[in-house]
C-alpha cells in the first residue's frame, strides 16, 4: 500500500498534516482488514471523493473524516476485546444517548458502536466498494432477491470475516424494521453462537396521525422498554451509568440538534451554499454513536457552519439563484451520486432537518422518558399520519418546491409507506411528491445511468413549475 | 375418501361459500360483524362480545396483490398486499360490512396494512404484538391491547363481555380445535384418509362458521373417515409444509405437492390456520388464558425474537413425529425474517438428513410460473420417493 496515496486520502479527509503520521499505520491496517487495494484508495483520492463531495469546505473535510476514523476505529475491535474492553454494538436507528452516556462514563472501559453502518459507509461512500460485502452475506442466506436491507448484510459480513469479534452485548433496536434485530438472531443462530443479543421493539400500532410524542402511556412504555434494554446492556458490560450521564448525554445531543438546525436554516439562503449530502453527513451522530465521540463532528459542523456562512457572505451557492429545491427526509450519503445528479440538473436536495417539536425542550424530567419523547418526535419512526405531519411542517415551513420519497425499497417501514405518504403530503400541500425507488446503500440495481431519466424529468417538471 | 366423508366435506365447504349471505342476513338483522388480520386477535372474544369474525385470510391471486400497488411498494409480501387488493377490487364482499377490523400490528408488513385501512377509512382497531415477546414488559402490553379490544367490542356491539360468556366461547372453540386435531393426527396414519390439502381447506372453513356447527360437522367427517381407506399411494412420500400462510384460496403448492404423488402430513404455518394443539384453558380468568396461550404458549412466529431455536426444535420434532421425508418450506417473495429463517431450519435438517425445498411465490400462478414451480414440486416429491426405496 503506497503511503502517500493514503496520506492523501487522508488529507482529503480533514486530517491535520500533523496527526497523519500517527494514524496512517491504522489507517493502512484498516484498509487491509476491509480488502481495500491501493488502487481503490487510488481511485478515492483522485476521482471519487472529488466528484461526490463539497471538499473545498473544511468542516465537510473533517466531516467525512470523523466517518474514516471512526471505520478505523472499527477494525480495532478485535484489539479492543483482547484488551478487555467491553463491546457493545447496536442497529439504526436508534437513541444514541445511552451509548454516549455509557462512553461518558466509561470512556476506556467500553466500545460503542453500530459495526454494519460505518463499515457500509466507508466502503460505498468513499470507495463505491460494497458489493463483495454484500455478497458473502447473500452466499450465506440473506438472499440477493429478497431485498435484504444492506446494513444487516454487512453486519452479518463483518463478523464471518472476522473485522468483529463477538460483542458483549448487541443491543438491537426494532423500533423501525424487523429485519435489523432478525438478523442478530440470525448471526447467532447461523454463525456465531456467541453473539449476544438483546432486542428493544416498539409496536407499530398508534393510529395514523396520533402525535405520539404526546400519548403519555406511550412514552411511558417505550421509556421503560429503554430502561429494560439499557440495564441489561449494564449488567452485562459490568459498568453502571448514572442517570446524570444519560442527561447529560441528552443535552449534547439537543445541542447538536439546534446547532444542525442552524445549518438547515442557512440552506434556505439563495443561492444554496451547501449541498444535502454534506449537510446530512454532519447530522450523523445524533442517531448514531460515535465511540470516537460526537465532539469531533461537532467541531466539524461548528467549522461548516463558518465555511458556509462565508459563502453566503460571498454571495456563493452551489446552485444557480431561484433553483427549485426538493426535501428529501433521510438523503442517501451512501449514494451521493443521486444529488449531484439532480444538482447537475439545477435542482436541490435538501434533508428536512429537526421540526419545532424537536427544538423544543422535554416535558419531562426522568432521563429515559426524555429519551423516549424525543424518540416519538422524531418523523422516521411515527406512524405515517404524524410524519407526513412533520414532512408537511418543512415543506411549508422552508418553502420547498416539493418532496422526493424513495431509495429504501430495502426497509419494510421507512420504504413502505412512501406511496401513502405522498398521496398525503400532496393532498395537504399541494405540493409534487416523487417516488424514485431505488436503495440507500448499494447501488446494483440503480445504478446512476437506469435513473438518470427519471432524475432529469422530475428537474424540468419542477423547473417549469418554478418557472410559473 | 368414502361417500359419507365426501358429503361431509362438501356440506362443510358449502358453507363457507355461503359464509357472505349469511353475513349480510345476520347484519341486516342487527349483528355486528368484526373482520381479523393474522393470529393474535382472539376470535373468542369476538364470539364472546356476539359480533360474528370474518378473518381476512385469501391468497393465491396476482391481481389483487398489482391492485395495491397504488398504496403500497412492491417490496411487502403478496399475502398483505392481497388483503388491501381483494378489497379495492370488490372481490371481498365482506369487508365492505365490516363493522370493525381489529388489526394486529405484530410485523411492517402487518402494521402497514393496518395504515392503509385507516387511510381508506375502513373502521380498523389497531393492537399492538411486541415481537420480544419473554419480557413481562411484552406480556403486559399484549394484555392490556386485549383489554381494550374487549371495551372496544363491548361498545359496538352495546352487549357485557362476561367471564361465563368468554369461558363458553372458549370451550366451543376448543372443541373445534379438538376435532380438527384428531382430523389432522388421521394423517400419522401409513396411509393417510386425508390429505393435506383437504386438511388446510377443512381448517381454512373452520373460520367462517359458527364453532358448535362446525365441531358437529367435522366430528361426522372425522368418524367417516376414521372407517375410510388412505387415499395415497402406499409409498407416496411424507411432506411436512412450513413456512408463513397458505392462504385461503392459496392452494396452489400444497395441491401440486399432492398431485405429484406426495402427501402432506403436517403443517407448520404462523396464520391463516387454526393452531389446533394449543388449546386455551378453561379454568381461571378467562382474559390471563386467552394471553396465556395466544401470546405464550403457542409455537412462536417466526418474528418473534428469540423464536428460531424454539421453532427449529419443534420443527425437528414434527418431522421425527409425523415421519416426515423432506420439507417444503413455502415463502412469499419479500418476506425478509422467513428468507432469513430458512437458512437457520435448511441447516438444521440438513444435520437431521431431511430434504427441504424452498419455494417462494408472488402469487403468480399463471400456467407459465406454474410450471416451473409443478417442475420443481414434481422433481422434489420424485427425489423423496427414490429415497424412501433406497433407505437412508
Amino acid at each position: 500500500m503506497n503511503r502517500d496515496v493514503c496520506a492523501e486520502f487522508l488529507r482529503f479527509t480533514g486530517f491535520e498534516e500533523s496527526e497523519i503520521p500517527g494514524f496512517l499505520p491504522d489507517f493502512i491496517e484498516a484498509c487491509r482488514a476491509l480488502n481495500l487495494s491501493e488502487a481503490d484508495v487510488r481511485f478515492s483520492v483522485e476521482t471519487w471523493i472529488p466528484s461526490q463531495f463539497d471538499t473545498e469546505l473544511e468542516g465537510v473535510r473533517r466531516g467525512l473524516g470523523c466517518i474514516v476514523r471512526e471505520a478505523v476505529d472499527l477494525t480495532r475491535t478485535p484489539r479492543y476485546k483482547k484488551q478487555g474492553v467491553k463491546l457493545v454494538y447496536g442497529i439504526l436507528p436508534a437513541m444514541s444517548v445511552y451509548y454516549y452516556a455509557l462512553k461518558r462514563t466509561a470512556p476506556d472501559r467500553v466500545y460503542v458502536a453500530f459495526p454494519d453502518l460505518f463499515l457500509v459507509a466507508f466502503l460505498q461512500m468513499f470507495f463505491h466498494r460494497l458489493n463483495p460485502t454484500l455478497e458473502i452475506a447473500e452466499a450465506a442466506g440473506m438472499s440477493y432477491g429478497c431485498r435484504h436491507c444492506a446494513l444487516n448484510k454487512a453486519r452479518f459480513t463483518a463478523r464471518r470475516l472476522g473485522i468483529i469479534p463477538s460483542p458483549d452485548i448487541s443491543w438491537i433496536w426494532g423500533f423501525v424494521c424487523d429485519e435489523g434485530p432478525k438478523t442478530d438472531e440470525f448471526i447467532q443462530e447461523c454463525f456465531d453462537s456467541d453473539w449476544r443479543n438483546y432486542s428493544t421493539r416498539l409496536p407499530h400500532d398508534q393510529p395514523l396521525g396520533t402525535q405520539e410524542d404526546e400519548v403519555d402511556e406511550r412514552v411511558e412504555y417505550l421509556a421503560l422498554q429503554m430502561r429494560d434494554g439499557f440495564e441489561q446492556v449494564q449488567r452485562v458490560v459490568g459498568i453502571s451509568v448514572p442517570e446524570e450521564k444519560i442527561a447529560e448525554a441528552f443535552e449534547i445531543r439537543q445541542r447538536f440538534v439546534e446547532k444542525m438546525g442552524e445549518l438547515r436554516d442557512l440552506l434556505t439562503v439563495d443561492p444554496p451554499p451547501l449541498g444535502g449530502v454534506e449537510a446530512f453527513i454532519l447530522g450523523m451522530p445524533r442517531d448514531m454513536p460515535f465511540n470516537t465521540g460526537l465532539e469531533p463532528m461537532a467541531e466539524a459542523l461548528e467549522q461548516t457552519l463558518k465555511d458556509v456562512r462565508g459563502r453566503v457572505a460571498a454571495g456563493r451557492g452551489v446552485l444557480p439563484r431561484q433553483a427549485p429545491v426538493l426535501m428529501y427526509e433521510i438523503i442517501p450519503y451512501c449514494q451521493p451520486w443521486l444529488v449531484k445528479m439532480f444538482m447537475e440538473n439545477g435542482v436541490g436536495v435538501m434533508p428536512g432537518g429537526p421540526t419545532q417539536k424537536q427544538l423544543q425542550p422535554p416535558r419531562f424530567e426522568d432521563p429515559y422518558m426524555v429519551a423516549a419523547e424525543a424518540w416519538l418526535k422524531g418523523s422516521v419512526t411515527v406512524n405515517a399520519g404524524y410524519k407526513a405531519d412533520q414532512i408537511c411542517e418543512r415543506l411549508l415551513r422552508y418553502k420547498f418546491d416539493g418532496l422526493l420519497l424513495g431509495f429504501l425499497d430495502f426497509d419494510r417501514w421507512l420504504g413502505s409507506d412512501n406511496r401513502l405518504i405522498a398521496r398525503m403530503v400532496e393532498e395537504r400541500t399541494g405540493l409534487p411528491v416523487f417516488y424514485v425507488e431505488g436503495d440507500f446503500w448499494e447501488d446494483r440495481d440503480y445504478s446512476p445511468e437506469s435513473l438518470r431519466t427519471r432524475v432529469e424529468s422530475i428537474c424540468e417538471i419542477l423547473k417549469m413549475r418554478k418557472a410559473g | 375418501m368414502t361417500a359419507k366423508a365426501a358429503k361431509s366435506m362438501e356440506v362443510i365447504q358449502g358453507r363457507v361459500k355461503t359464509f357472505p349471505e349469511r353475513v349480510r342476513r345476520e347484519k341486516r338483522g342487527g349483528r355486528k360483524i368484526v373482520g381479523m388480520t393474522g393470529r393474535f386477535v382472539p376470535e373468542e372474544l369476538v364470539r364472546a362480545s356476539g359480533a360474528i369474525p370474518y378473518l381476512l385470510c385469501r391468497g393465491g391471486d396476482p391481481e389483487p396483490v398489482e391492485a395495491s400497488l397504488p398504496y403500497m411498494h412492491r417490496f411487502l409480501n403478496p399475502f398483505v398486499r392481497a388483503q388491501l387488493g381483494y378489497y379495492l377490487l370488490g372481490m371481498d364482499p365482506v369487508v365492505p360490512m365490516l363493522d370493525l377490523i381489529v388489526a394486529q400490528c405484530d410485523d411492517c408488513h402487518a402494521s402497514r396494512l393496518a395504515d392503509l385501512m385507516e387511510y381508506l377509512r375502513l373502521p380498523a382497531f389497531r393492537i399492538g404484538i411486541p415481537p420480544d415477546w419473554q419480557k413481562e414488559l411484552s406480556v403486559r402490553y399484549y394484555a392490556k391491547g386485549l383489554a381494550r379490544l374487549k371495551g372496544r367490542l363491548e361498545e359496538l356491539t352495546g352487549r357485557r363481555v362476561t367471564e361465563a360468556g368468554l369461558r363458553a366461547s372458549i370451550e366451543s372453540l376448543n372443541r373445534v380445535r379438538t376435532v380438527l386435531q384428531e382430523i389432522g393426527d388421521l394423517r400419522k396414519k401409513e396411509n393417510p384418509p386425508i390429505g393435506g390439502l383437504d386438511f388446510l381447506r377443512l381448517n381454512h372453513a373452520s373460520f367462517y362458521e359458527e364453532p358448535d356447527l362446525f365441531a358437529a360437522e367435522a366430528a361426522s367427517l372425522l368418524e367417516a373417515l376414521e372407517e375410510g381407506p388412505g387415499l395415497f399411494a402406499p409409498d407416496a412420500p411424507r411432506v411436512l409444509l412450513a413456512g408463513r400462510v397458505v392462504a385461503v384460496g392459496d392452494y396452489a403448492v400444497p395441491r401440486l405437492i399432492e398431485e405429484s404423488g406426495g402427501v402432506i402430513v403436517a403443517e407448520v404455518l404462523d396464520e391463516g390456520v387454526r393452531h389446533c394443539a394449543w388449546k386455551v384453558d378453561e379454568g381461571g380468568d378467562p382474559m390471563d388464558a386467552l394471553v396465556e396461550t395466544y401470546f405464550l404458549r403457542r409455537l412462536p412466529p417466526s418474528i418473534f425474537q428469540p423464536s428460531w431455536g424454539i421453532r427449529v426444535r419443534h420443527l425437528k420434532e414434527s418431522v421425527l413425529g409425523n415421519r416426515v421425508d423432506g420439507i417444503v418450506w413455502y415463502q412469499l417473495a419479500f418476506d425478509e425474517v422467513y428468507d432469513m429463517e430458512y437458512a437457520a431450519v435448511a441447516r438444521a435438517m440438513s444435520e437431521m438428513q431431511v430434504p427441504i425445498l424452498k419455494v417462494e411465490s408472488s402469487y403468480e400462478y399463471a400456467r407459465e410460473s406454474t410450471g416451473p414451480l409443478a417442475t420443481r414440486l414434481e422433481s422434489f416429491v420424485e427425489s423423496l420417493r427414490a429415497k424412501r426405496r433406497v433407505g437412508p
